[in-house]
């Protein structure tokens, strides 16, 4: 035995089980926790093998017949597919464009306000939507946009225009979306910037203002190199949900008349896969199993090019 | 007078010009944006107690019209938005409590050192990018007996990853190690030590988790939509969403208002009182959430900054 081989590591399986003898509080400490991932995210994991197969219930998962790529080809050769697939990216897109830079620019703004009280309540206030469920905002957006006693319709009617029929109107399906989002979590979102903001050492302010520096110069020359780590990390996670939907939302907003912009795949693989009276199990799965691996493949290429140009990555 | 005037001049650098005019903009701008984030709120709280007639008109701008309650009577009639208010209340209590307990459980131990630490990390990071879509989990838990119970509606979404690793990061960065090693020293273990030195020093996360997991069941109505199926389990925003459905275009389903007609006299009647009804269900289901908040918030802001920082 070379005096090596003692330092070299023993086998994981190995040292996990001599942790588990010895640290077993901690194991116990953790294993609900793990036992719920295990169980509703891994066993789902496992269970996405239907989308090959002809998933009939009775037969079980394992027990119903292989099918290959059957669903994935009906799936992609549907009549919708193209549309749904341009519907979801371009919301996505859309919202991502507009959405992403207005919690900087708060966080920037509320960092600049100097009375204190004034802050603090700004602060608080731009919170508050976060915690307005989805039905209550898709409940609001009917209310304030309805075509008969809305009170945005009524403004247009007062200043002489002719009333929109908002949630009917494909047109306008995005812009609700976005701007309920916008509205609702552009403020929460703010928390990780002035997080970041609060942290910057208060002695390059200072610096900055006995080198006769504006307040304007200070927030581009300090706040934005400061938030730019963070922001790319952010647009990095946000560039993972591309394709993903916010589901419950789509599916509230959505009504015969929008259906050519708010027809998106969540909304597609719940009616298919859950609300329809017979239930394709099989089919909904393929088309949620694209989706997925479709948002997993982004968010590494996003991750790696990121990493390559500017070191910064989530892992 | 002067001496004042003085003091404050020795006090700090005068702000200039620029900065003047930039913390007017920013003033307006503050305005403004405080201006779009309150008033939808507003109006929701002033319609809800003004006439159904003169909500109809848009005359409701600024301050309730003519004043009255009727549509929180109309609201207390609902049979059924109050048995699914209990049954939310029941849902957002227990989970979030058990919620809490398992998060920080796991969140302590991910904060310690042990073999096996990054395949967990890893394992449990990983269910963030990647999941097995609506129909597997759905067929899961329906596999597993929990679909249409009320155990489903708390073990669902127990623990999210993102409030995981909030609270390992504010375990790790406001607990000493040194408490650890003196505590090991005394002769304690994992459970001795989490449970008389890590909770009662947890008191913010402990806060801010449960404000993150209540409001996030309190406001669920998708897990309700896919794993319930008899109406006395539903949940207050599945009925509400019901509610809420009479708002759409075609309007065919005033069934849930035309309900409750024989109590609010008559059809017309009840149709009318709706008008604002609607309203007053949209503050009744939203003022639980908000109220935590606010309740909460001290704790919270600063919680939420700590396990942000590197989370």
């Amino acid at each position: 035995m070379t005096q090596l081989s003692t330092f070299r590591k023993k086998p994981l399986g190995y040292r996990i089980s001599l942790s588990i003898r010895r640290d077993w509080q901690l194991w116990v400490l953790l294993l609900p926790a793990l036992a719920f991932f295990i169980i509703f995210c891994y066993f789902p994991m496992y269970g996405v093998q239907i989308a090959f197969r002809d998933y009939k219930a009775a037969l079980g998962i394992t027990g119903s017949k292989w099918v290959g790529l059957k669903y994935f080809e009906k799936f992609f050769s549907s009549y919708y597919c193209g549309r749904m697939f341009a519907n979801t990216f371009l919301l996505n897109l859309y919202g991502l464009i507009v959405g992403f830079p207005i919690p900087i620019l708060l966080a920037i703004m509320l960092n600049q306000l100097n009375r204190k009280r004034f802050r603090g309540f700004a602060q608080t206030a731009i919170y508050v939507p976060h915690f307005i469920s989805t039905v209550v905002l898709a409940g609001m957006i009917y209310l304030f946009f309805s075509p008969t006693n809305g009170i945005i319709n009524h403004l247009i009617s007062a200043s002489g225009g002719k009333p929109i029929y908002f949630i009917m109107e494909p047109g306008w399906f995005r812009p609700l979306y976005i701007g309920s989002d916008i509205w609702q979590n552009a403020g929460w979102n703010t928390i990780l910037y002035i997080a970041t903001l609060t942290g910057i050492d208060p002695q390059l302010y200072e610096a900055a203002t006995i080198d006769g520096a504006t307040r304007w110069d200070k927030i581009r020359h300090i706040d934005i190199p400061h938030l730019i780590p963070i922001a790319v990390m952010m647009l990095i996670l946000n560039c993972g949900s591309l394709l993903a939907s916010n589901t419950d939302k789509a599916l509230l907003l959505q009504t015969s008349g929008n259906m050519a912009t708010s027809d998106i795949l969540g909304v597609y693989v719940y009616s298919v896969g859950i609300a329809a009276s017979k239930a394709q199990y099989s089919y909904a799965s393929a088309i949620g199993l694209c989706l997925n691996a479709i948002n997993f493949g982004i968010i590494m290429l996003v991750n790696f090019i990121s990493r390559r140009l500017s070191d910064i990555s989530l892992f | 007078m002067t001496e004042i005037a003085l003091h404050r001049k020795h006090r700090r650098i005068r702000e200039t010009k620029k900065d003047r005019i930039f913390n007017g903009i920013n003033l307006i701008f503050w305005i403004i944006v405080l201006f779009i984030v309150l008033y939808p709120l507003w109006l929701i709280l002033i319609a809800s107690v003004s006439d159904p007639d003169a909500v109809l008109r848009a005359e409701v701008l600024l301050w309730p019209v003519d004043f009255s309650l009727m549509g929180y009577e109309a609201v207390f009639q609902y049979s059924d938005l109050w048995g699914s208010y209990l049954n939310s209340i029941f849902y957002t209590l227990a989970g979030s409590a058990l919620s809490v307990v398992v998060t920080l459980a796991a969140a302590y131990a991910l904060s310690r050192k042990f073999a096996g630490k990054k395949l967990v990390n890893l394992a449990i990071t990983f269910t963030m990018f990647f999941s097995g879509g609506l129909i597997p989990i759905f067929l899961n838990v329906v596999k597993l007996g929990l679909y249409d119970t009320r155990a489903i509606m708390i073990i669902m979404n127990l623990v999210s990853v993102w409030n995981l690793m909030v609270a390992r990061t504010y375990i790790q960065t406001t607990i000493p190690n040194e408490l650890y090693e003196a505590a090991v020293m005394d002769g304690a273990g994992h459970f001795t030590y989490f449970f008389r030195c890590v909770l009662p020093l947890s008191g913010t996360i402990v806060a801010v988790l449960s404000v993150y997991y209540g409001v996030a069941r309190w406001n669920d109505y998708f897990t309700g939509l896919v794993m319930l199926r008899s109406r006395s389990l539903f949940p207050l925003q599945l009925v509400l969403r019901e509610v809420l459905a009479s708002l759409t275009s075609t309007g065919n389903s005033d069934t849930f208002f035309a309900a409750y007609a024989d109590n609010l006299g008559g059809l017309q009647e009840a149709l009318r009182k709706a008008e604002v009804a609607k309203y007053c269900c949209i503050v009744v289901s939203t003022i639980p959430a908000v109220l935590l908040y606010i309740f909460m918030q001290k704790y919270f802001v600063k919680g939420v900054m700590i396990g942000s920082l590197k989370g």
